[in-house]
């Protein structure tokens, strides 16, 4: 039997909705400020980006707002949010080598091309609680900011470079493997058209470029774990703004601004499957909306997975990853459970009655509660 | 600002048709505020039609794997899109972000950069300034990244 919807509730249901506004509004404390939220909260606003499918970061700032801080339903606003407008351009590739380069690192070489830079990151630090930040004001915000810019002698910059890619020390000495001359490599859109699988490798990249973090990050540590086969070295780890261009109406390329990126190449042992054929590295990619060196790496790992179908490793069955990632329609299934499904559970109710009358079994005790 | 609504089809004007990247990419980057008052002093001496308001849209960012070079849709980004005639020279906005304001600046100077008889000055001299600043800050901001450049040693090693 099939779910049979039901009606009414018009009025209790929005006055649940008001009610959720009166739980976030009602100590009364000062709003949250778009821009706060855009700036302090900037790592949730780069995963709502890049579940939600879109990058806009104050719209990001206000579906944060919106949910309370729920990143899901955050993601879910944002994505519905897109649906609603045209798509008007295509961008060019982005370049990544173009990168305004935050933070680069390399867990495979200690010397690379440009050095490893850190950047902004938690990876050396202990994970105390600062309880400052509890009453942190303007002026101790303030105090920080001239303290970190000192130091900067503003006469004499550096010039700002780009820099070679780590992956590039690899192909260009011919250890990676070869690129199979088979794979499909048609650039499918799965915004456009549902994905069918086997999946191309664009459309599997795509989705996972707007996968749930924690379920790429799941399947990545279990195939680390043995779950799957693929247990990398981070190649290279770039994090930084990128330039977009497009084509306007009159076929100009226009540079219509920057979005941040952070892009991962991990390296693992390829497996030889013929004899004769020298051993290789392959390399899983991973490029996501904003920071997240989480997401970037897992989707690498499942990358490689994925290339090397296996359906007893969970990490490598295309749809099994790709489904069970895709943050905002496992959401939308597992919060469906909650809806009315009154029809379905007493039609179920009755076979199972039925079925224990026909068995002719005398009731089981049930345990009670003693309080 | 002084805005006229009119229709047009996209071929009815000639076009520019030199790419200009550098161009956008100091009015993209400058702040707003200054950007703003430079077009409302310009535009007092020219008719502004307007063929498309800013509107907002979707941009598709496509991206490639830097390995085997697949190409793939990272996601997309919210766009402003603006459109206008500057004394019947067409010029084209176009931005990352709910940027009304910004893209009319940009399609206003994508024209009058156009206009041969316009005193391109005040609009060069912008470019020079906003483009130093833009360039400054960013050195300013990889000096702080380059601070946390690290070099590992082994423990093996002294």
């Amino acid at each position: 039997m099939g779910y049979i919807a039901v009606k009414g509730g018009t009025d209790a249901i929005h006055n649940s909705q008001q009610l959720v506004e009166f739980y976030r509004l009602k100590d009364a404390t000062t709003p949250l400020d778009i821009e706060q939220i855009r700036s302090q909260l900037r790592m949730a606003v780069d995963k709502v980006m890049g579940e939600g499918g879109m990058y806009a970061p104050e719209y990001a700032a206000i579906a944060l707002k919106q949910s309370e801080g729920e990143v899901f339903e955050a993601a879910f606003i944002l994505r519905a949010f897109r649906a609603t407008l045209q798509r008007k351009y295509y961008s060019e590739t982005l370049n990544t080598r173009e990168m305004f380069i935050k933070r680069k690192i390399s867990a495979s070489f200690r010397e690379i091309p440009g050095g490893q830079i850190l950047g902004p990151t938690r990876d050396y630090t202990q994970r105390i609680i600062d309880t400052s930040k509890a009453t942190e004001n303007n002026e101790d915000i303030q105090k920080f900011l001239t303290e970190f810019r000192k130091g900067v002698d503003t006469e004499h910059l550096a010039e700002i470079t780009t820099f070679a890619k780590v992956i590039d020390l690899l192909k260009n000495e011919g250890l990676l493997k070869p690129v199979d001359p088979n794979e499909d490599k048609t650039l499918a859109d799965i915004t456009r058209e549902a994905i069918k699988f086997p999946a191309v490798r664009s459309a599997r990249l795509q989705m996972m470029a707007r996968a749930e973090t924690g379920g790429l990050m799941a399947l990545g540590y279990a195939s680390m774990r043995g779950f799957g086969n693929v247990h990398p070295t981070v190649g290279e780890l770039r994090y930084g703004p990128v330039p977009v261009r497009v084509k306007d109406a009159s076929g100009r390329l226009r540079y219509i601004g920057k979005i941040e990126v952070t892009e991962a190449e991990t390296i693992s042992t390829g497996r030889t499957v013929k004899k004769k054929q020298p051993p290789s590295y392959t390399i899983g990619y991973g490029l996501c909306f904003g920071q997240n060196d989480t997401k970037a790496i897992c989707m690498g790992i499942l990358d490689t997975g994925m290339r090397s179908p296996d359906i007893n490793s969970p990490a490598n069955d295309q749809e099994f990853v790709l489904y069970h990632t895709e943050g905002i329609e496992a959401m939308g299934f597992t919060n469906h459970l909650k809806l009315p499904h009154y029809v379905t559970f007493q039609s179920d109710l009755k076979n199972l009655r039925e079925a224990i009358k026909r068995s002719g079994k005398q009731k089981v005790e049930q345990p009670v509660s003693t309080e | 600002m002084h805005l006229q609504f009119h229709a047009m089809t996209d071929n009815d004007l000639p076009l520019n048709t030199t790419d200009m990247p550098d161009q956008d990419y100091v009015l993209v980057e400058c702040d707003l505020q200054p950007l703003e008052s430079l077009v409302t002093d310009l535009e007092t001496n020219f008719e502004v039609v307007i063929l498309k308001s800013p509107t907002l849209c979707m941009t598709m960012v496509k991206a490639e794997d830097s390995v085997e070079f697949q190409p793939f849709y990272l996601g997309e980004a919210l766009t402003t899109e603006c459109e206008l005639l500057v004394n019947n020279t067409r010029g084209i906005g176009i931005c990352l972000g709910d940027e009304p304001v910004r893209s009319y600046c940009i399609a206003f100077i994508d024209a009058y950069t156009q206009l041969h008889n316009a005193n391109q000055n005040p609009v060069n001299d912008f470019l020079a300034h906003h483009s130093a600043k833009i360039n400054q800050n960013a050195k300013i901001e990889h000096a702080l990244i380059l601070r946390t450049k690290v070099d590992f040693k082994l423990m093996e090693q002294d």
